[in-house]
């Protein structure tokens, strides 16, 4: 007997070295995109002007091909009929992982807690839909003739859902909390450093921030060390934290407290009532709204998995949803019950070439000049291989499409849509790689100096097509005569590798990634000579001038910073140390029934507006 | 039993430790400062060799501290015991369907072999063995939930009811559908086990002798066989047991049921260490003491075994 219960364990055992094993290779879903955005979620309006495909029914038509295109779809909802009294919806949060519960925003880390947090909350600024902050928020702002300081005013009207007033020292208090040296969330990073004192703050050194002053009740002043245009567009902190709750909490406790977990409070049009952990939370309007009362008396959001979000939409289970899985949206783009709105995503997928290391010691980039893929002409000619127009149709029905510069048109003041990047023409690829000395030798083609040259690419799993995506990059460079061995790696080992820890993989040459942009415009972060996230590992003085440019002072001008940025997204197609393969769209489908609804910024609509026209949700026919 | 256990709790820390990334790897985001993430990497205390981190955990692990999720930012015994009661629930519901559908199903299909019923109820066995849980629970989701609206399609209990009577029935109401979708492809292996047995035992020597004694056709199966035929289904249920507290991944993802098998997942995928280890040493638990619930159960149910 002993000896059989020995043994059955060692099943056990043996067993769950699988489930590892296998859950090491399987990834998360799909959402392959780090995100680098500062946590505000919110995506862009969508050049709003009509393509030529979308019917009287408002609904967007594919053309002869099958293929769609994402300015043939609105952003705002088309409202039919007149909104009733009250009401209540229901939002599907979509995703295979339920919210974590952190539901502050000085705290959270998934985005599903964002998702919930907005119907609740909201930051004391908003912003128009070149994401500049306006003052047309909660709070209103000045900045000083330097640049460096600025002042908020926080209007009267603002209150906790517990009735208490928003004030300025709340807002300093959110500051104080994630400057503590306690503070176990993600936010402590480059916009709070930059103010004057949280430095010193961190370290313990003061006992206050010396940069941030309550003037009065209402009203906050301060002082960064550095003044950029990327203030305005998302590099202040907007979100107060609410002192007469917290102030007794220590920091370190903060994030598990019922305060954040069970009864969280904001200031938004909705209050929560309840919470099922993970699973659903059901909110009130909240009639002292600063805005005004909100017209829905009630809002349910609940956590719906991706496999069954049609099934959800079309039998009314769900009347908005948080994210639509856009390779669905080709066989169920006549929806009966729901109408869709797109926007093109903050997002680019890439191919970048391994140029360096990360220099540990120094934090910064390491250039190495004899790396594999150092010679420009090799890089440009397996750009100039691949179709990615043609990529984004076969694979995605047009819903995405071939990218041409590293500033998305999710930008439109930014992006430089007269750079056609570099167009896919397969015999100018061999023209580059022949003149560049790539001869071949037998079935592919050898380095200059006669060696062979063998470029190894990686890639993530994560959904159906991820591998057949990747094998058809390959076999365009096959087409070219360059010999591509290609592995499928796992969302985590795809980013060690690559170099997230700044211990890249010598073995790598070639990675196929994304990044999702932030809010403003500045890719420092990204392409910046002391980036971690510099995966290319890739510098040079010029690129470091343009990039220092983009934020300098002279740069709060806007058409000089647009010169600067399209001077850089010339300079990138130049160099290449990635070349961008696939812009994305946005679809959010939206049932019939619901009024005042748009997804992006600057449309002029909040969630305080949603309404009905009637009391159940439209079912699909 | 402890020795299984401090093995299986020192092989699952370091295939945890062994997968690719930890959890900030997830958290790539040029607007985090790297020296920051290094600070928490070294505060978690992620730097250290194995052994001072195995030491760490188990020695904490001891005083029933299992330490903090680091995505949920709580404690893990706080988090498993929010799923634990919902994974209870639907297999304790999966398993009484189970044995409802199955006994009487296995009788039939024993006692009246190679009949029509026999074969209709093999046949099902048969499709049962060929269908994958997660293509059924989709099926069964689509029919039930969606298509007739007879029941709910996600979620453990409505959003709207929070205490009472409502609550429970809610939460009945929301378990049946998953629990029915799994009993009816886990009662094909039970089912053809209590067949076999029956068609077994009818067999016996001591079955012809009971007959011979003129013991009645009910008696005799009632009595004889059936007692006999239940054996291995008795020992079964012992590893039941680990599927109680283990759940199952494909039905809780497909209903959006929040359980242990969904925590598991995306435990791993999101590499919170902490709660991966804690769930995976309390599977293996489970299963080692379901083992030792097998051998009770026999032990009680066969006379013929006795613990000496």
């Amino acid at each position: 007997m002993k000896k059989s219960s020995w043994s059955r364990s060692w099943q056990v055992v043996l067993m769950l070295t699988l489930v590892l094993a296998l859950a090491a290779c399987s990834s998360n879903g799909g959402n392959n995109s780090a995100n680098p955005g500062t946590g505000n979620n919110t995506p862009s309006e969508n050049t709003s002007n009509q393509g030529e495909n979308s019917t009287d029914d408002g609904k967007p038509k594919a053309d002869a091909d099958g293929n769609f295109n994402i300015a043939d779809f609105s952003n705002v909802k088309t409202n039919r009929g007149e909104p009733i009294q009250g009401g209540s919806i229901t939002f599907g949060l979509v995703g295979d992982s339920p919210f974590e519960g952190t539901l502050n925003f000085n705290f959270y880390s998934g985005a599903p807690d964002a998702e919930v947090l907005e119907w609740f909350d909201e930051g004391l600024l908003t912003w128009d839909s070149n994401y500049v902050y306006t003052n047309d928020g909660a709070a209103t702002y000045e900045v000083s003739e330097d640049g460096r300081t600025f002042t908020f005013t926080i209007r009267d009207n603002v209150n906790w859902h517990d009735g208490v007033p928003v004030t300025a020292e709340d807002w300093e208090f959110a500051h104080e909390v994630i400057s503590h040296p306690d503070y176990n969330g993600p936010r402590y990073g480059s916009d709070f450093t930059n103010i004057e004192g949280v430095v010193e703050y961190h370290e313990g050194k003061a006992d206050k921030i010396s940069g941030i002053k309550v003037l009065n009740d209402k009203q906050l002043q301060i002082t960064y060390i550095k003044s950029t245009p990327s203030l305005l567009t998302g590099g202040v902190w907007i979100y107060p934290l609410a002192k007469h709750i917290f102030k007794d909490i220590p920091v370190a406790d903060m994030a598990a407290s019922p305060q954040i977990r069970q009864n969280p409070i904001g200031i938004g049009p909705f209050k929560v009532e309840s919470i099922v952990p993970g699973e659903s939370v059901v909110y009130k309007k909240n009639t002292d709204y600063w805005r005004g009362e909100p017209l829905l008396d009630e809002v349910i959001l609940k956590v719906i998995p991706a496999t069954t979000v049609v099934q959800e939409l079309k039998s009314g289970g769900v009347d908005l949803v948080s994210d639509f899985p856009v390779d669905q949206y080709p066989d169920n783009a006549d929806m009966s019950n729901v109408e869709f709105l797109g926007i093109i995503d903050r997002a680019y997928s890439y191919i970048g070439f391994k140029l360096g290391t990360w220099d540990a010691e120094k934090k910064e980039i390491a250039m190495n000049p004899n790396a594999k893929m150092a010679d420009v002409n090799l890089r440009k000619a397996m750009w100039q291989a691949v179709d990615n127009d043609q990529v984004g149709k076969k694979f995605y029905k047009g819903l995405r499409w071939g990218g041409t510069t590293l500033i998305p048109p999710s930008h439109p003041d930014f992006h430089d849509a007269s750079n056609p990047g570099v167009t896919f023409d397969i015999e100018a690829a061999k023209k580059t790689l022949d003149d560049a000395g790539y001869a071949y030798d037998g079935e592919w083609r050898t380095n200059p100096d006669g060696s062979p040259l063998e470029i190894n690419f990686i890639s993530m799993t994560g959904s159906d097509i991820s591998e057949p995506l990747a094998q058809y990059y390959v076999q365009s460079w096959a087409a070219i005569g360059l010999k591509v061995n290609l592995e499928m790696v796992e969302f985590n080992t795809f980013y060690t590798k690559v170099g997230s820890e700044g211990t890249d993989d010598p073995n790598v040459d070639v990675y196929m990634g994304a990044w999702t942009v932030g809010i403003d415009v500045d890719p420092t972060g990204l392409y910046g000579h002391d980036a971690l996230y510099n995966f290319p590992r890739w510098e040079s003085e010029e690129n470091d001038r343009l990039l220092a440019e983009g934020v300098s002072e002279k740069a709060f001008d806007v058409e000089y910073r647009k010169q600067v940025y399209k001077e850089w997204q010339q300079y990138m197609v130049e160099q290449i140390p990635v070349f961008p393969t696939l812009y994305r769209s946005l679809l959010s489908p939206v049932n019939e029934r619901i009024v005042n609804y748009a997804i992006g910024d600057g449309t002029g609509f909040y969630r305080y507006n949603i309404g009905v026209t009637e009391d159940k949700p439209v079912v699909a026919k | 039993m402890i020795p299984q256990i401090f093995i299986l709790s020192i092989v699952l820390f370091l295939m945890a430790k062994a997968m690719p990334g930890d959890a900030l790897t997830g958290l790539i985001d040029p607007s985090l400062d790297p020296d920051a993430l290094a600070a928490m990497r070294e505060k978690l205390g992620l730097n250290n060799p194995w052994y001072v981190q195995y030491w760490d955990w188990i020695s904490n692990a001891a005083q029933g501290d299992l330490g903090n999720s680091f995505k949920y930012k709580m404690p893990v015994t706080e988090l498993i015991s929010q799923r634990v009661s919902n994974t209870l629930w639907l297999a304790l519901a999966t398993l009484i369907l189970t044995y409802l559908i199955a006994i009487p199903l296995g009788i039939i299909s024993g006692r009246y072999n190679d009949t029509f019923f026999d074969r209709i109820i093999s046949g099902y066995t048969y499709i049962g063995f060929a269908m994958p849980l997660f293509i059924f629970g989709l099926l069964m989701l689509w029919f039930f939930g969606f298509y007739l609206g007879w029941f709910p399609t996600g979620g453990s209990v409505n959003p709207r009811a929070t205490e009472g009577v409502g609550y429970v029935l809610s939460k009945i109401y929301h378990l049946l559908l998953p629990a029915l979708s799994m009993a009816l492809i886990g009662v094909v292996s039970t089912v053809q086990y209590l067949r076999n047995e029956i068609i077994d035992t009818k067999q016996k020597d001591f079955i012809i002798t009971a007959r011979a004694k003129g013991a009645s056709e009910s008696r005799v199966y009632n009595r004889h066989i059936f007692r006999n035929s239940l054996l291995p289904i008795a020992a079964f249920l012992g590893f039941e047991i680990t599927g109680l507290i283990g759940g199952t991944v494909f039905i809780e993802s497909i209903f959006a049921y929040p359980g242990m098998g969904q925590l598991f997942i995306q435990s791993i995928v999101g590499r919170d260490f902490s709660v991966v280890i804690a769930v995976a040493l309390l599977f293996g638990i489970a299963s080692i003491v379901g083992a030792l619930i097998s051998d009770i159960i026999l032990n009680i149910v066969d006379p013929r075994i006795r613990i000496k």
